[in-house]
């Protein structure tokens, strides 16, 4: 099992819909998870936070995540462009992302599976069930499964 | 929630680790099939449905664990073919092994894994694994169709 840091690594939210994002941030906190959540609503800016690009320049302050939950419809770019270009990074390519969306089709979960999503999950309809969700993935992701090491650029 | 997997291909030398597994899905009551094959090689026969395992009898996984240290084909072998393939090469990956060597552990990432865990130490871990598999993978995530 990984040990445990004194600074766990914080998980990246990149989800538009401010009512998905809050109950998912308060599910985290009742979950007792200890990482910290930071949360951005659109998927270029989360692509200029994991670049570390101004005002997300400095590393120590604004570190890369260890794990990222990412909608596909976002504003900005979507889901599966921010991760296609994820994949291709040398140093970022590794962090575990688990897509998580509304979009049951075929033709959305294929190919997210296809740029290396991690995992595929469908937001429940309601808040119990979103707490259930967050419990397996503290429970999975965050307790059992080895993270892979992320060195990001240096800044 | 997703719909469970059929069979889960478990890819396992070490007879005592493979006799663990099976024994923690079964207490975990992980409805599932697993279909366990020894090496790489039989790994890529079933999963290419070659004679003995027909595709009718032997449905495609919906998971597959795959140990990394195997005679012959490693781990990371298969995986590299699986990733390579036209059809199969979505379904979800998780590696098995003995110690986590962050080597390894990238590695796998890098060839396309989805997920990595660390063989336990006893029966009573193997449970807690098997039941944190099934709550996740079998449970919650929901799997491509291949």
């Amino acid at each position: 099992m990984t040990d445990k840091r004194s600074e766990p690594g914080i998980i990246l939210l990149v989800e538009d819909e401010p009512t998905d994002a809050r109950l998912l941030m308060r599910a985290f906190q009742r979950a007792g998870v200890q990482n910290p959540v930071r949360h951005l609503p659109r998927g270029d800016t989360a692509l200029a936070y994991l670049r570390g690009l101004p005002p997300w320049d400095n590393r120590s302050e604004y570190p890369l995540p260890i794990l990222m939950i990412l909608d596909l419809k976002l504003p900005g770019m979507t889901g599966l462009e921010l991760l296609c270009w994820l994949r291709q990074q040398r140093q970022l390519r590794r962090i575990p992302v688990l897509i998580f969306t509304s979009e049951k089709d075929e033709s959305y979960m294929g190919p997210a599976y296809d740029a290396g999503a991690n995992s595929y999950l469908l937001k429940p309809a309601d808040s119990a069930e979103i707490e259930r969700v967050v419990d397996l993935i503290k429970n999975y992701w965050l307790a059992l499964n080895e993270a892979p090491l992320v060195v990001g650029p240096a800044t | 929630m997703g719909p469970l997997a059929e069979v889960i291909l478990l890819v396992e030398d070490e007879p005592s680790d493979a006799h663990l597994l099976q024994r923690a899905f079964q207490k975990a009551q992980v409805p599932a099939r697993i279909v366990r094959v020894a090496d790489g090689d039989e790994a890529m026969a079933y999963l290419t449905g070659a004679a003995p395992w027909n595709r009718k009898e032997h449905p495609l996984p919906g998971i597959i664990m795959l140990d990394i240290k195997l005679p012959r084909r490693s781990g990371f072998e298969v995986l590299e073919w699986l990733r390579d393939q036209d059809v199969l090469r979505r379904i979800p990956v998780v590696m098995l092994s003995s110690s986590p060597l962050p080597h390894d552990v990238n590695r796998a990432y890098d060839l396309g894994a989805n997920s990595y865990l660390t063989k336990p130490q006893n029966p009573g871990e193997f449970v807690q694994l098997a039941c944190a598999f099934r709550d996740y993978w079998l449970c919650a995530n929901v799997d491509p169709v291949v």
